[in-house]
């Protein structure tokens, strides 16, 4: 059985493993086994953001994109959590929507870009809708998943003391007992949200998306892998902070 | 109909599903106010289902069940403490022991009173804000037991609530039991598999045998006598139990 290491020997194993990542690619870049123009080198991105951030087109970017991603990360996840938890809950809609779940579940979010376009325009809208619906069916499943996997002893200890009613046995025992299973849907839609925010923006909405696109035009590989590193950075800020969040609610936890 | 009594069961049959022959036949029974009764019997018997069936949690197939309670206003008739604690994970001890007070037509500061009393009545009054995981099998017990009472409850089922302890916690929740229903008189419905448990804490012992099961016993008891007497009791009830089993 695996060991649990020590914070700081993972911490430091952590940022070796970035280190030598980053070492390797520097070198790889700088061998010219690869030309400059297809693979740039990590410290030319450095140089990158500072023009990107002097010019503002980077706070701007980053912005647009924050705000597709929050809208639709907050519509996936509500709308993912609601119709996941009332499918688990009653089987009459579970069974009603079975079919038309395992009809959608398969089309991928960037299949809809055509839709999201005649529906909404080249607009934020349609971003958002984008995003939305990749959060969406990974909360549905995880929050049907979380909610049918609830002790049903526990159930029963709610009727046996006045709290089987639908307000309370859902508040006071569904969710909190599937809040575990629903919170790890919603950090792995945070994750997905922003595989999407990249692929919405890419039909000319601005964002970071937008900005890699033009930049991949022009051959600026380093601004196209400034705004990679940016995009994972995002990404990790939102991890780790939901991470701290989530300690906190599931502190009842071993 | 016993005019003390609290619960009376008349003809009451139990089955589990409805085309299932029945597992209980037959039972009918008067619990008087105050009273300390155990069931027992052997296993698959319809003890526990019999307990669902009085706390209203499973419906009998025939028969009524019939709940004098004494309206009270901020309690609840019926309360069960079940064999595996069932805590919910998420609420600190105190909310754990609030929970069936949540709905009650009490105030905030009845309903924090009535949590510290039930809390000091089963010795856990510094538990409040720990944790279930941070318990002891017998605390998380205690607990339960703590949450029955708190509901002010005219009867308290329990569910073999020490059956999964180890023997040194599950004699001294035996003994805190008879000193709890000593000094809040409550009506307790206790099932037990253990004969020596229900000979030990019950003034009444009823027991369930045969095929389809129905009360084939119903015996007088001193709980928490010693020695010879004991003994002879618990080979009584044993006997009783054999005469009535088939595997």
């Amino acid at each position: 059985m695996r060991q649990p290491l020590k914070l700081h020997t993972s911490v430091a194993l952590s940022a070796l493993g970035v280190a030598v990542f980053l070492l390797a690619w520097e070198a790889l870049a700088r061998s010219g086994v690869v030309p400059s123009g297809l693979l740039p080198s990590p410290s030319a991105v450095p140089a990158a953001f500072v023009a990107e951030v002097r010019a503002g087109t980077w706070q701007a970017m980053v912005l647009a994109s924050l705000s597709h991603y929050l809208s639709g990360l907050f519509l996936g996840t509500v709308l993912g959590i609601a119709f996941g938890t009332a499918a688990a809950m009653w089987g009459v809609w579970d069974a009603a929507q079975a079919w038309v779940v395992r009809m959608l579940r398969p089309i991928p979010s960037i299949a809809w870009i055509p839709f999201a376009i005649i529906w909404f325009g080249v607009s934020e809208s349609a971003a958002t809708f984008l995003i939305a619906l990749t959060v969406f069916w990974i909360n549905y499943y995880a929050s049907y998943a979380a909610v049918r996997g609830v002790d049903k002893d526990l159930i029963e200890l709610g009727y046996a003391f006045g709290q089987g009613g639908l307000i309370p046995r859902l508040f006071k025992i569904v969710l909190p007992g599937a809040l575990p299973g629903i919170l790890s849907g919603v950090r792995a839609g945070l994750g997905q949200g922003w595989m999407t925010v990249v692929a919405a923006e890419l039909f000319g909405i601005a964002g970071l998306g937008s900005r890699m696109s033009d930049a991949s035009g022009l051959l600026a590989t380093n601004i196209v892998v400034l705004y990679m590193v940016t995009i994972a950075a995002l990404y990790g800020v939102c991890d780790f902070l939901f991470m701290q969040v989530q300690q906190r609610v599931l502190a009842w936890q071993k | 109909m016993n005019a003390m009594s609290v619960i009376d069961l008349k003809g009451v049959a139990i089955g589990y599903g409805p085309d299932a022959p029945p597992v209980l036949v037959e039972v009918d029974l008067s619990v008087e106010r105050g009273s300390f009764v155990a069931i027992v019997g052997p296993s698959g018997v319809g003890k526990s289902t019999l307990l669902r069936v009085v706390a209203g949690l499973h419906k009998a197939r025939g028969g009524t069940v019939t709940i004098h309670e004494t309206n009270k206003p901020g309690h609840r008739p019926v309360s069960l403490v079940f064999q595996d604690a069932r805590l919910l994970p998420w609420r600190r001890v105190a909310k754990n022991v609030r929970f069936g007070l949540e709905g009650l037509p009490i105030g905030a500061a009845e309903r924090d009173e009535r949590v510290a009393a039930a809390l000091r009545l089963v010795r856990l009054d510094d538990y409040g804000r720990r944790w279930p995981y941070e318990l002891s099998g017998g605390q998380r017990q205690r607990v339960g037991i703590a949450r029955a009472l708190a509901v002010d409850p005219d009867i308290l089922l329990m569910d073999e609530p020490f059956g999964a302890l180890d023997a040194i916690t599950r004699h001294s929740l035996q003994d805190e039991l008879r000193r709890i229903h000593r000094e809040t008189g409550k009506t307790i419905l206790f099932v037990t598999h253990d004969l020596e448990e229900a000979v030990h804490l019950a003034d009444r012992i009823i027991v369930l045998g045969g095929s389809p099961a129905r009360i084939v016993r119903d015996v007088r008891n001193d709980p928490g006598r010693e020695g010879g007497v004991f003994r002879e009791q618990v080979e009584q009830l044993r006997t009783g139990i054999a005469d009535n089993y088939s595997i």
